[in-house]
């Protein structure tokens, strides 16, 4: 069976190259703009940019994705369509789209442009695969993180599409591309803005000893001195239920799937993708770097060793997520 | 794998990095010991340096709103106001303590060095709590992001910076012969990191701090 | 322009059976809704409860001139609940709202409702729906009033009707995970059902005390409800002809008339709002999702 490819992010040219010397098998990255789902301020690429990125990749031997993964502004889809065509002329290996209109006018338009799905899409079971797979073509599925491995395994022998997972960095409880949590507290949203938990509706507050973090007008976690922090996003924040404080939704904790590398193979999926597009190239190159180590291992002894990666990751601690079903 | 991996992946020689950190902070202390007069004069050139080198960033800085970013060292007795937006990056040392900023970075001066010269990740120094971010949150991520979209090897921007003190002009050249001295000393100990120019450095600044200005 | 109609969506919450078949007995008698949704969209484990039951109330609400779609969940994963939607869409004399893609490829070719879980953001979307057969599209809830226009003013010559929620906590997430089970220390499997303690969610608060959100099972809603009585003109003219009520404990046939006499034109919206926000008390009410701002803020002179 083929190997089983590294998809890695970058946030700028820096963390491409980053990705690229570390071993990644493609990368992929956004333009600078509202139309990739990492719109965060200073990150992303500049046409040029791209332009250099795919150069430097193709160069090394390296893959380059373009994410165009949030949906377009009903009105004004210009930009989107905009960023498919530019995808699309600078040679991009495949383009991660989410949005139903969007992948009908890539399809027409580029016929020969290679579509993956986000999974901003959110298409969680072999009928809604089947369904990008037939009327656009789509190659290759980004599976939520909601799925178990066994149900991988099932879409992935049934539907014949390549499957795409994710394996480490940040991990949303919620079924991706179907989650509103972050703009009704700040109203700017994954699917409209490109950004979840936007920065600039972000406060730190320090009380005492103990830091507080606000999301617009909520208090959405509070941290004792020494204790560690995590994303302040909404769903990793601690909230009162039943009279109780707890981490409701999820704990600060980033998602590691490494151990279950004979699994995933297993089950059939041909890429493993790795979170984190606006880390910086320091944790990129940590990450692609271990897990570039971990996979080669893993091709000459079929065993998954996993690396220490504790001090880049959410709350230091990680967990295997939806793909152990315990987790639900 | 943590540190030493970080290290290894920026190109960053186990010896350089304290090296780099000492000197930083004696150039910080230098800059402070000898007042704004003089030491604006040299926090303008650092910047004119780093937009010169790292375009890409310098033009993201400045295409945010103005606004201050307070980069506080705690165990620095002086902080560094970052004004940023049109204009561009502009450098000028503060009192941490009194300064007011629309955001302010606040961890030890080492960490603060590695997240600029991008050999660590910020997010992974947050969810370690060696960092602590105030005020406004996008800002500070902005920043981050610009930075560590550059390769920035502090040492040579502050050689660049520091240059011969002939360049900078009438008012600066009427300082004493011992600042112009402790400059040289600063490129040299970049040059030739050895632990005796260090120390002797160490105690050139000293005495420099302890002029009156 | 076609005549306003109003929509009572799928219940969201396990309600008792008893409770269940006693509220749509009262809709059918009493609530000047034209339309009702049936089926369980958040949690397949308590399908069964209620399947058997379902073609009396169908015939009920159907006896009482009400149209009846029913609507397939928002996250299926497994191949049981997969199956379970193929035997959803085998049922006859009834229409459909889809709520996932899967859904979607079954619906192809065959008049269907698109429903608010499905993502339509704009108007290429909306198009692309319509060649496959959607007649109508129930608008996610986040979408600004901007949004609404571009994709009413696409929708009228292709046919498709726009469908707006206008009252009732709003959907904010859906996950494999149950958080009602989680809150009480158990897992999804083996949850004892414990999400029919809370008719409306679960309450959640912040560290502060400040109400926040309500949890449904697998399913994350506002604390607030949403009321856009007072924006029922405004809506109407962008070209939105159907307003969807989401079922809750507090009277329905009461809320299904106040938003029918905003539509009659013999109550304002500013009064209906009012007395939604007396019906709801502390919970509080909002409409900041389609004023582009925060979806739980409300902008109005009625007092949250």
């Amino acid at each position: 069976m083929a190997h089983f490819e590294l998809i890695c992010p970058a946030g700028t040219p820096a963390a491409l190259r980053a990705a690229v010397d570390a071993g990644a098998d493609a990368v992929y990255c956004g333009f600078r703009d509202a139309t990739n789902a990492r719109n965060f301020p200073g990150l992303n690429f500049s046409v040029r940019e791209m332009a250099e990125g795919i150069a430097y990749a193709h160069g090394r031997g390296c893959k380059l994705f373009i994410a165009i993964n949030t949906y377009p502004t009903a009105g004004s889809p210009g930009p989107w369509h905009q960023a498919v065509d530019q995808a699309a002329s600078l040679g991009a290996d495949a383009v991660i789209l989410a949005d139903f209109g969007l992948l009908d006018y890539a399809a027409r338009r580029h016929p020969r442009l290679k579509l993956h799905l986000s999974v901003q899409a959110s298409a969680a079971n072999a009928d809604a695969v089947t369904l990008y797979r037939d009327v656009f073509g789509v190659r290759r599925v980004v599976l939520p993180r909601v799925l178990t491995v066994p149900d991988i395994a099932r879409l992935t022998a049934e539907t014949g599409v390549e499957t795409e997972v994710f394996v480490f960095g940040g991990l949303c409880p919620m079924a991706e591309g179907r989650c509103s949590l972050s703009s009704y507290a700040t109203g700017q949203s994954p699917n409209r803005q490109g950004v979840c938990s936007p920065a600039s509706h972000v406060r730190y507050e320090p009380r005492g000893a103990t830091l507080v973090s606000r999301l617009g007008d909520f208090t959405i976690n509070r941290f004792e001195d020494g204790e560690a922090a995590g994303y302040p996003t909404l769903c990793k924040g601690r909230f009162v239920a039943r009279g109780q404080a707890s981490y409701l939704f999820e704990e600060p904790t980033s998602l590691n799937a490494i151990a279950l590398l004979p699994e995933l193979k297993a089950a059939g999926v041909r890429a493993l993708k790795i979170e984190g597009r606006q880390r910086g190239k320091a944790y990129i190159a940590a990450v692609v770097g271990a897990y570039r180590q971990a996979l080669d291992s893993f091709d000459r002894t079929g065993r998954a060793e996993v690396p220490q990666l504790a001090d880049v990751i959410e709350g230091r601690r990680d967990t295997t997520g939806a793909y152990t079903r315990g987790w639900r | 794998m943590s540190t030493h991996s970080h290290d290894e992946a920026a190109g960053t020689s186990r010896i350089g990095r304290p090296l780099e950190t000492t000197v930083a902070a004696l150039a910080l202390r230098l800059a402070r010991a000898v007042g704004p007069r003089l030491g604006n004069p040299v926090l303008d050139r650092l910047s004119q340096v780093f937009a010169r080198r790292h375009p890409r960033a310098a033009e993201a800085l400045a295409e945010l709103p103005a606004s201050t970013v307070l980069v506080d060292p705690v165990d620095l007795p002086s902080g560094l106001l970052l004004r940023l937006g049109p204009g561009g990056l502009r450098l000028r040392l503060c009192d941490a303590v009194d300064a007011s900023a629309d955001a302010v970075v606040r961890g030890r001066f080492g960490a603060l060095l590695d997240l600029a010269a991008g050999r660590i990740d910020g997010d992974a120094l947050f969810f370690r709590r060696d960092l602590t971010i105030a005020g406004d949150t996008a800002l500070v991520v902005a920043l981050r992001n610009a930075l560590d979209g550059e390769d920035i090897d502090l040492l040579i921007e502050i050689d660049a910076a520091a240059g011969p003190i002939g360049r900078f002009g009438p008012e600066a050249r009427r300082h004493a012969a011992r600042l112009a001295e402790t400059l040289g000393g600063l490129r040299s100990a970049l040059l030739r990191p050895e632990a005796r120019r260090l120390d002797a450095l160490e105690r050139r600044v000293a005495r420099v701090e302890s002029r009156e200005p | 322009m076609s005549a306003p109609q109003l929509t009572l969506g799928p219940l969201l919450f396990n309600w008792p059976l008893a409770a269940w078949r006693d509220f749509y007995a009262r809709i059918a008698d009493e609530a000047p809704v034209d339309t009702v949704h049936l089926g369980e969209i958040v949690c397949s484990k308590r399908a069964p409860f209620f399947a058997d039951h379902l073609p009396d109330v169908i015939e009920r609400l159907t006896a009482a001139g009400k149209r009846v779609l029913l609507s397939t969940p928002i996250l299926v994963t497994t191949d049981k609940e997969r199956a379970a939607v193929r035997d959803l869409l085998a049922m006859e004399g009834v229409a459909f709202e889809a709520n996932d893609t899967g859904a979607l490829l079954h619906l192809a070719g065959r008049p269907h409702a698109v429903g608010p879980y499905v993502n339509v953001y704009n108007e290429g979307t909306l198009a692309w729906l319509a060649a496959r057969g959607a007649t109508s599209v129930t608008l996610p809830a986040e979408l600004p009033e901007s949004s609404v226009r571009a994709i009413a003013a696409a929708a009228a010559p292709l046919g498709v009707a726009v469908e707006v929620q206008v009252f009732g906590r709003i959907p904010l997430a859906i996950s494999a995970r149950c958080y009602h089970a989680r809150s009480h220390g158990l897992h999804k499997d083996g949850c004892q059902f414990v999400c029919g303690e809370d008719a409306d969610g679960l309450p959640v608060d912040t560290l502060d005390g400040e109400p926040f959100l309500a949890v449904n099972g697998l399913q994350t809603l506002s604390r607030r409800y949403l009321t856009l009585a007072g924006r029922l003109d405004a809506l109407r003219s962008l070209g939105v002809s159907r307003f969807r009520l989401s079922p809750h404990t507090v009277n329905m046939v009461e809320v299904a008339r106040l938003f029918r006499a905003v539509l009659d034109g013999t109550l304002s919206g500013a009064d209906a709002d009012a007395r939604v926000a007396e019906r709801v008390g502390e919970a509080g009410i909002t409409n900041g999702f389609l004023l582009d701002r925060p979806g739980a803020d409300w902008v109005g002179t009625v007092h949250p």
